[in-house]
Parts: structure tokens; C-alpha cells; sequence
């Protein structure tokens, strides 16, 4: 047999073995990315907005917990020993929390369950405000929590989780020596981008989808800050494909790379963007669809960029 | 506490006859990959292919000939687990399933992996694999339990032309030394040591004497096989940025209209 081909570039690793995270990993980044980016602006809104900003907003806390519990499910799908999932917090000789700082998935775990208290108090909160599920009794207690002091604290903590949540996966992929996600470290910044800006449009959808109840300049701050969060992800893109220098060209040259390029980049940023400019519920609707299309396409070729350069074909792990 | 052990596999007189393999299987009960329905690969008279999951030994075979195969050589590896001094998958592993034995290789405890291959993305070297019967992270063990009764590991004790040699590791690193410096005496002039230093994660617990660049065996550069914890931090710095970025948008975005409120409300009220 000839010797086995050079790899493409000095530092592209193409030796390693596929790890596998594919379907179950791809939807997780995806809705893990929406939970956290809605709950982000939620809790930003708390911070700095109006009191109609702050309405506007309320879809975000029905939505994140509930999704963040899809999140948990998916991760355990995705291990080989789904009941061995609690591994990932707690000893399973010693019963001691397990936590190691310099690996992400255990940070990731711990970040998760973090998140997931705070989304689980704020859906708790918005459904006795809301006078859900036999709440009420409660919804007095949950409107002071939400502002003052208690409220500023718990906003700033939960954004603080929800903004791990939404890039710590993105770190994650670089910390490994897969092709391409090794080659970077800008993953982390950009997945954090998209999260914000899937994170509005899906705010943006749900509105609508129940009837646009939200006054409409709070709607257009929201508007706005979705297209601040799609131009700075375009930025990162940018800085990301610069980072990886020749490997660039490479990376986005082939499948599934190159669906950044034709297929994210225009219709999943770009369109969205000049959608925003005309009127009308319509092109709004569209425009946050398209942000969510193209926030699930780009982690759907993030997860399996590495695939295009191993040297052994179907060295699945 | 025993002294650290290692591999030196000396390619230049391995004769690709699979003994390692063999051993390998037999000590540890690997089955045989596919049920034994494994299809010619073409790929010289290497059937294996690759690491798997019932595989933890891999003989490689590069054919070196010309087209009109006038000259030219055979290169022959066994390859393994590097059992990395500073390893990969032992420092990402987020269950503590990944630990550092007290003859300093690399091992994998069964009760505790729940199978989130994080290991597989992290080894440079392609080492680790999902077992399909027990559905945890499989790789060489090193041979723990021949180790602890005093025994050297399977495949070395099989090798029947001593390519690869089990000891302590810093008496196999000397005797490594004095090999290149008979190959190079001897005309051998592209000898040299793979992972003999600490270039390569740290050093390679498992370390070869090889006669081509590192890629020709299918090896990874010292550039190419990386620590994961280097980016954390880099990568980490940029997401907070990203975030302080996002801040800032949604602080100028809401508190931009809510100066506008208040100005609208101050404006109502004023007579």
C-alpha cells in the first residue's frame, strides 16, 4: 500500500477517531443555544429595560426551562450508558461531587444544572404572575422578586448561567483534537452569538404565534437587538474563518463546511437582516424563522465538520 | 510505590506476523471484530486497519516501492495506546473514569464510564473506541492486571523479535538511545525516537523507534497531537467577550427606550 496521505495542513489533525456526537448533539447545541439566548435577553430586560420591555420578554422564561429539560434528555440519549448519566456530577464511588475545572463537560454539567435552577424558578415565576396552575396565591411574591434588588441579583446570576450555557459548547469543541474545532477558539464566542440571536427570533416567533400580545416598540427593541446579534455573529464568522488561515478555505470548502457559507451566511443571517427592514408581521415571522433555520444549520455543520478530514474512513469511535 | 513502565517498540525489526495482536485478544477476551466477517481490506497485509474496540494492538504495514518495484522497503509498527504522560483523555474525562495507574500508564475503569466519548474526541492518536458489548470507552489497559502479579503486558511478552520491549520506562528510553546511535553508526542516518521526549503531550509512555516522518506510520505531529486544556482558557476569554458584546447591545437596545420612556413620562407630567 502506498503511505498514508499527508495531512492537509501542519497542525489539522486527521488521525483521531470519530467521536460520535452527531444527531442527539446537534438538536442539544440548537435548543440548548435558544434556552440560553432567550433567557439571556429576558434576564437583560429585567436589568435594564422598561416595564413593557419586561412583557415582552415573558416568553423566554416559558420557554427556556422547558427546553433545557429537552437539553438534559438529549444528553442522556446521547450517552452509551444513559443510566450512568449522574456520573457526571457525582462520584460514583465516593458519592462526592465530581467536578473538574479544566474539563468542560464537567464544568458543562455543573453549568446546565445551574441553568436549569434558575429557568426553573423563572417559569415558576412568570405562571404565578400569570396566575397559572392554580399559582396565583403567589404571583404578588413573585412580582417583588422580580424587581428590586432580589430581582437585579437573580437576573444578573441567571443571565451569567444562561450566557455559560449558550457558549460553553462551542469552548468545548476546541478542547479536543478533532480537525477544524481543535484549529480555532472562536468557537465558543460565535455559538454564544447565534444563541442570542436564535434566542430573540424564537421570543419574537412565540409572540406571534399567541396572537402579538407584546407592545410594539418593546417588540422593535427586541427586533433591534437580534439584528445587533446577527451582525456580530457575522463578524465572528469572519474572525473564526480568518483564525483557521488556510484551513479556512478547507473547512468551508467541503460538505458539510460548506453550508456556512452558501446556506447560513445568506439566509440565515444576511436575509434575516434585510427582512427586518420591510413591514408587517409577515416578513418579522419569516425573518425570525430563517434566524432559526440558519442557527441549527450552522450548529448541524460545526458538529460534523471534523468528518470531512479523517484519514481513515468510518473510524467511528 | 512500582517504578513508571513503559513501551519501546524498535519498528526496525518488526516482522508484522500479528503475535502482538494475537496476545493481545487471547488476554483480554477481545472477540473478533464483526463476528469474525471482516472483509480483505487491500491494504497490504493489514486486515486490522485500525484500532477498534476489540482492537488495542494494530499492526501497520507501508509498502515503500517504486512503480516498476525495483527496490524499496517495507516499513512495519505495532502500534497502541501512548499512555501519554500528560494524556488527552485523562484530562478531559468528566466522570474521573480516566486515571493515572500507579505504574504510570492510562486506565479506564469499567463501573465508571458512562460513555460520553469525550476520551475518542480528545485522543490525538485514534485510540479509543466504544465497546459495542459493554457500551463504555475501550482501549489498551497496559495490561493492569499482568502488571500487578509482576507479569509484562501480553503483547510484549509474545513479540518473538523483541520490536516491542516492556520496562521501566527510563531504562527503555537509554536503550532506545544506544539503538539509533548503532542504526545511524550503521548508515541509518533517518532513525530516530517518536515520543521518547517530552515534545509529544508530555512524552509517550509508549515510544518507538521509527524510519520515516511520523505521518507515513500515521502518527500525529508534536503540532498536531495537542493538550484539550490549552484552548480553554483562550477560547473561554472570547466567549465573554462575546457575551460583554451582547450585554452591551441589549443595555443600549432597552436602556435606550427606557431613558425614552421616562423622558416621555417626565414630558406628560410636567404643567
Amino acid at each position: 500500500m502506498s503511505p498514508p496521505s499527508a495531512p492537509p495542513s501542519p497542525t489539522l489533525n486527521p488521525y483521531v477517531a470519530d467521536p460520535g456526537w452527531h444527531g442527539y448533539i446537534v438538536w442539544y447545541f440548537f435548543l440548548g443555544g435558544i434556552a440560553a439566548g432567550a433567557y439571556v435577553m429576558a434576564a437583560l430586560a429585567d436589568l435594564f429595560g422598561t416595564a413593557a420591555d419586561r412583557r415582552a420578554v415573558r416568553p423566554a422564561y416559558y420557554l427556556a426551562f422547558p427546553l433545557v429539560n429537552v437539553c438534559g434528555i438529549l444528553l442522556i440519549l446521547d450517552l452509551n450508558r444513559p443510566e450512568r448519566f449522574w456520573h457526571m456530577l457525582i462520584q460514583s464511588r465516593t458519592g462526592w461531587p465530581m467536578f473538574k475545572w479544566w474539563s468542560p463537560i464537567s464544568v458543562g454539567s455543573w453549568g446546565l444544572t445551574l441553568f436549569g435552577g434558575f429557568s426553573l424558578a423563572s417559569f415558576l415565576g412568570v405562571l404565578a404572575e400569570d396566575g397559572r396552575f392554580g399559582l396565583r396565591r403567589f404571583s404578588d411574591l413573585a412580582a417583588r422578586l422580580r424587581t428590586g434588588w432580589t430581582g437585579r441579583l437573580f437576573a444578573l446570576g441567571g443571565s451569567l448561567s444562561a450566557f455559560f450555557l449558550g457558549s460553553y459548547t462551542g469552548v468545548l469543541l476546541g478542547a479536543t483534537n478533532q480537525p477544524i474545532w481543535a484549529d480555532t477558539t472562536w468557537i465558543g464566542a460565535l455559538f454564544l452569538a447565534s444563541a442570542a440571536s436564535t434566542g430573540v427570533a424564537a421570543m419574537i416567533l412565540a409572540d406571534r404565534l399567541v396572537g402579538g400580545e407584546v407592545d410594539h416598540r418593546a417588540l422593535e427593541s427586541l427586533e433591534r437587538l437580534d439584528s445587533y446579534a446577527i451582525a456580530l455573529e457575522l463578524i465572528l464568522l469572519a474572525t473564526l474563518a480568518l483564525s483557521l488561515g488556510e484551513l479556512g478555505a478547507l473547512a468551508f470548502g467541503r460538505w458539510p463546511g460548506w453550508l456556512v457559507p452558501w446556506v447560513v451566511v445568506p439566509f440565515g443571517l444576511v436575509l434575516p437582516l434585510l427582512l427586518r427592514r420591510l413591514p408587517g408581521r409577515g416578513a418579522a415571522v419569516l425573518a425570525a424563522l430563517f434566524v432559526l433555520a440558519g442557527g441549527f444549520v450552522l450548529r448541524y455543520a460545526f458538529v460534523y465538520l471534523p468528518t470531512a478530514f479523517y484519514l481513515v474512513p468510518g473510524h467511528h469511535g | 510505590m512500582p517504578e513508571p513502565v513503559g513501551f519501546y517498540t524498535d519498528t526496525t525489526v518488526c516482522i508484522g506476523c500479528k503475535a502482538c495482536e494475537v496476545a493481545c485478544h487471547q488476554w483480554n477476551a477481545l472477540p473478533a471484530r464483526n463476528g469474525g466477517q471482516v472483509p480483505l481490506s487491500g491494504q497490504s497485509y493489514d486486515n486490522t486497519t485500525r484500532f477498534s474496540d476489540v482492537d488495542w494492538r494494530h499492526v501497520r504495514f507501508i509498502e515503500q516501492f517504486p512503480e516498476d518495484r525495483n527496490g524499496g522497503r517495507w516499513l512495519m509498527m505495532s502500534d497502541v495506546c501512548k499512555h501519554c504522560v500528560n494524556a488527552p483523555c485523562l484530562e478531559v474525562c468528566p466522570t474521573g473514569s480516566i486515571v493515572r495507574t500507579e505504574f504510570d500508564t492510562v486506565y479506564i475503569q469499567e463501573p465508571v464510564c458512562n460513555g460520553c466519548r469525550d476520551c475518542i474526541a480528545a485522543c490525538p492518536f485514534g485510540v479509543i473506541h466504544i465497546s459495542a458489548e459493554k457500551h463504555i470507552a475501550q482501549k489498551c489497559t497496559f495490561c493492569y492486571d499482568r502488571l500487578q502479579v509482576g507479569l509484562p503486558p501480553a503483547c510484549a511478552q509474545a513479540c518473538p523479535t523483541r520490536s516491542i520491549q516492556f520496562g521501566p520506562i527510563d531504562e527503555l528510553k537509554q536503550r532506545a538511545a544506544e539503538r539509533v546511535a548503532q542504526l545511524q553508526a550503521q548508515g541509518q542516518t533517518d532513525a530516530y525516537l517518536y515520543g521518547a521526549d517530552d515534545s509529544i503531550l508530555g512524552g509517550l509512555n509508549s515510544f518507538y523507534l521509527l524510519l520515516d516522518r511520523p505521518e507515513v506510520y500515521g502518527l500525529p505531529s508534536a503540532v498536531q497531537a495537542r493538550l484539550p486544556s490549552r484552548s480553554v482558557w483562550p477560547a473561554s476569554l472570547k466567549a465573554i467577550g462575546a457575551s460583554l458584546a451582547v450585554a452591551l447591545g441589549a443595555f443600549l437596545s432597552f436602556g435606550r427606550r427606557r431613558d425614552a420612556v421616562k423622558a416621555t413620562e417626565g414630558h406628560t407630567r410636567s404643567p
